[in-house]
């Protein structure tokens, strides 16, 4: 199924996924996202840069607002196998068995989860 | 005089107390503590609006996610996601930080996207964080920024505000009520050991509206349901409607009592028929009802005491089919539990069987069960009573309500502890009467409004299989007729003259 799915190749790609189809048009600055999801500033703005390259998802450009509107536009994706993905991983271990999938295409994964963890930490 | 523009909310029940809708571009304060329903309200504003009244509109949330909200509209029929399809819904998930910003900017991100849909309607769940500190400054002054950026977009909105301290009769008073056009308050009462939800609309400017707090339930399939309290008023011809017919009679279908009562009660006539259970009021509601039955009227009973199934069986064994009555239409039997009967929603759909059926005979069965519910010494029960003799006499019913008095020998008062009788045309008292060794039955018109009564106590019996009948005053031997006995009603009847009064035949 991944494979059909160019555009999920990480961690971070699925979580936006998942957050964005619960929310399908969310008015936030890039840092709350990162902040919902959980991961890095960077990693979600290359998520959402390579949804919106692939045609699911769409944000609005304003210079005058931090905010941006991010709408999902999963009806005209070309499903692929995206909604059962999303099903799948609705569940935590839905979700841990897409990760465990994604992991060896991910080579930052231990730096993106020791990141993570040290966030968890902090906020601890 | 240009005509109001009023938004309905299509909530059923909420228009009406709102004298027809709300003023275009009102901001609406909904409060009240969780769990009452404001985001159901909200929710449902927008919903009617885009669904009803062609009004597209935009859902803001904060906490809550557009996918749980759909699905929690889901179950009460509105389909969010079919409404978002038709460009007619936006549900917009954002944070109090960004709203705050974006209504402060004169190209809003959110005003914009609202605008695309031609959006006349906006909810926003959960504002009260939105506006900082309670009473400061800072937090008026951003409800303020936030209404002109609304304003200027000339939607209507609903703001969901919660209010913790808001519940039963403390009140907190926010802030930006003063700045609100209109405030509506949820509540949730403890009433026993059931929870009621009311609403009350505090202010609402450019309109008239029902002050005071109605009932509200949120029904499943269906949404929001608000019903007017039963002591406010309705319409001027429920005021006017006390000055009845004074020639039509409704006879009473008892053999022997219509002699006793000129010809029957008069239409749109009050009458209670008062006694310990067992005396046969319930044989005479029915055969009441079965006279309009026979004399083709239509006819509406409701039972606070017995179950339907219950009430047929009883009618068969006076030889009543009011099985075959019901399924002619000609008459409705409506049973209610009376186990925490909400007033305000019992009135409601008793309102509209009324007018709906429009019943010549209605039989309420029992006054005393609502005395129960409702407490019969206090002024709902007494509001109740009246709302709903001006609703019977508005509509030209021939009303009976069967009230069980606790005496059970003689009785001191006609009504007990309901202090209604002067509400009621007529009072029928039943009495049993301790003659030797048997108890014999004594019916007494005590009150007949605008007519001759005699006020004797007439003896009836109930015959198994045929109902009840009056008695002649002249009984054969070896009976003493009640004539002959002087203090039926006080508890210690004592013969007058044996063997020569009039009426004994020896």
């Amino acid at each position: 199924m991944l494979d059909r799915l160019p555009v999920i190749r990480r961690a971070c790609d699925l979580d936006l996924l998942n957050f964005l189809s619960r929310h399908p048009r969310a008015l936030l600055t890039i840092d709350q996202l990162a902040a919902f999801v959980g991961y890095e500033m960077r990693q979600v703005a290359q998520s959402i840069d390579a949804f919106i390259e692939a045609g699911l998802l769409e944000r609005t450009q304003n210079a005058n607002h931090a905010a941006r509107m991010y709408r999902l536009l999963l009806d005209s994706y070309g499903d692929g196998g995206l909604k059962a993905l999303l099903a799948l991983s609705s569940t935590r271990q839905g979700r841990g068995e897409v990760l465990n999938l994604l992991r060896p295409r991910e080579p930052s994964t231990t730096v993106e989860h020791i990141q993570r963890k040290g966030r968890l930490h902090a906020i601890a | 005089m240009a005509e109001r523009d009023l938004v309905k909310t299509g909530i059923t029940g909420l228009d009406n107390i709102l004298s027809g809708g709300i003023p275009r571009g009102n901001v609406i304060l909904v409060e009240g503590s969780i769990g009452v329903g404001k985001t159901t309200l909200g929710v449902e504003f927008v919903y009617r609006g885009a669904s009803h009244f062609d009004e597209p509109g935009i859902i803001v949330l904060f906490e809550v996610s557009p996918e749980k909200v759909m699905r929690d509209a889901l179950g009460f029929g509105w389909d969010l996601r079919a409404l978002e399809r038709e460009r007619k819904l936006k549900i917009v998930f954002t944070t109090r930080d960004v709203l705050r910003q974006e209504l402060q900017q004169a190209d809003s991100v959110l005003l914009d996207e609202a605008a695309r849909i031609g959006a006349r309607r906006i909810f926003i769940d959960g504002v009260a964080r939105l506006l900082g500190e309670n009473g400061s400054y800072e937090s008026r002054s951003a409800f303020h920024v936030l209404t002109e950026g609304l304003q200027r977009e000339n939607l209507t909105a609903v703001l969901a505000v919660e209010a913790a301290a808001m519940s039963g009769n403390a009140v907190l008073s926010l802030p930006e009520e003063s700045i609100a056009d209109t405030v509506i308050r949820l509540r949730m009462e403890d009433s026993q050991r059931a929870t009621i939800r009311s609403i009350e609309v505090v202010k609402s400017r450019g309109q008239d509206f029902q002050m005071g707090r109605h009932s509200l339930r949120i029904v499943n399939g269906s949404g929001i349901e608000v019903y007017r309290r039963v002591q406010a008023p309705r319409k001027a011809s429920r005021d006017r409607a006390a000055a009845f017919d004074p020639t039509t009679r409704v006879p009473t279908g008892i053999p022997g009592l219509d002699a006793i009562v000129n010809g029957g009660y008069f239409i749109g006539s009050t009458t209670v028929v008062a006694g310990i259970s067992g005396v046969g009021k319930s044989v005479m509601g029915l055969q009441y009802i079965a006279e309009g039955l026979r004399r083709g009227e239509r006819s509406l009973m409701l039972s606070l005491d017995e179950q339907v199934p219950q009430i047929q069986r009883n009618a068969a064994s006076i030889g009543i089919d009011l099985e075959a009555a019901v399924k002619s239409g000609l008459v409705h039997v409506e049973y209610e539990p009376p186990q925490e009967i909400q007033v305000d929603v019992h009135f409601h759909h008793i309102e509209e069987l009324v007018e709906d059926l429009k019943p010549k005979r209605v039989l309420i069965d029992s006054l005393s069960t609502y005395g129960l519910s409702l407490g019969p010494g206090g002024r709902l029960f007494r509001d109740f009573f009246h709302a709903l003799v001006a609703l019977m006499k508005e509509n030209q019913v021939a009303a009976v309500y069967n009230h069980e008095n606790p005496e059970m020998l003689g009785m001191k008062s006609m009504m007990g502890d309901f202090g209604m009788s002067s509400l009621v045309d007529n009072i029928v008292l039943m009495n049993w009467i301790e003659l030797g060794d048997a108890f014999r039955l004594g019916l007494t018109i005590a009150k007949m409004r605008a007519n001759p009564v005699d006020r004797i106590t007439h003896e009836c019996e109930v015959v198994d299989g045929k109902g009840m009948r009056v008695l002649p005053r002249v009984l054969p031997s070896p009976r003493h007729s009640f004539s002959a006995y002087a203090g039926l009603i006080s508890r210690s009847p004592e013969r007058r003259f044996e063997g020569t009064e009039k009426g004994v035949v020896e």
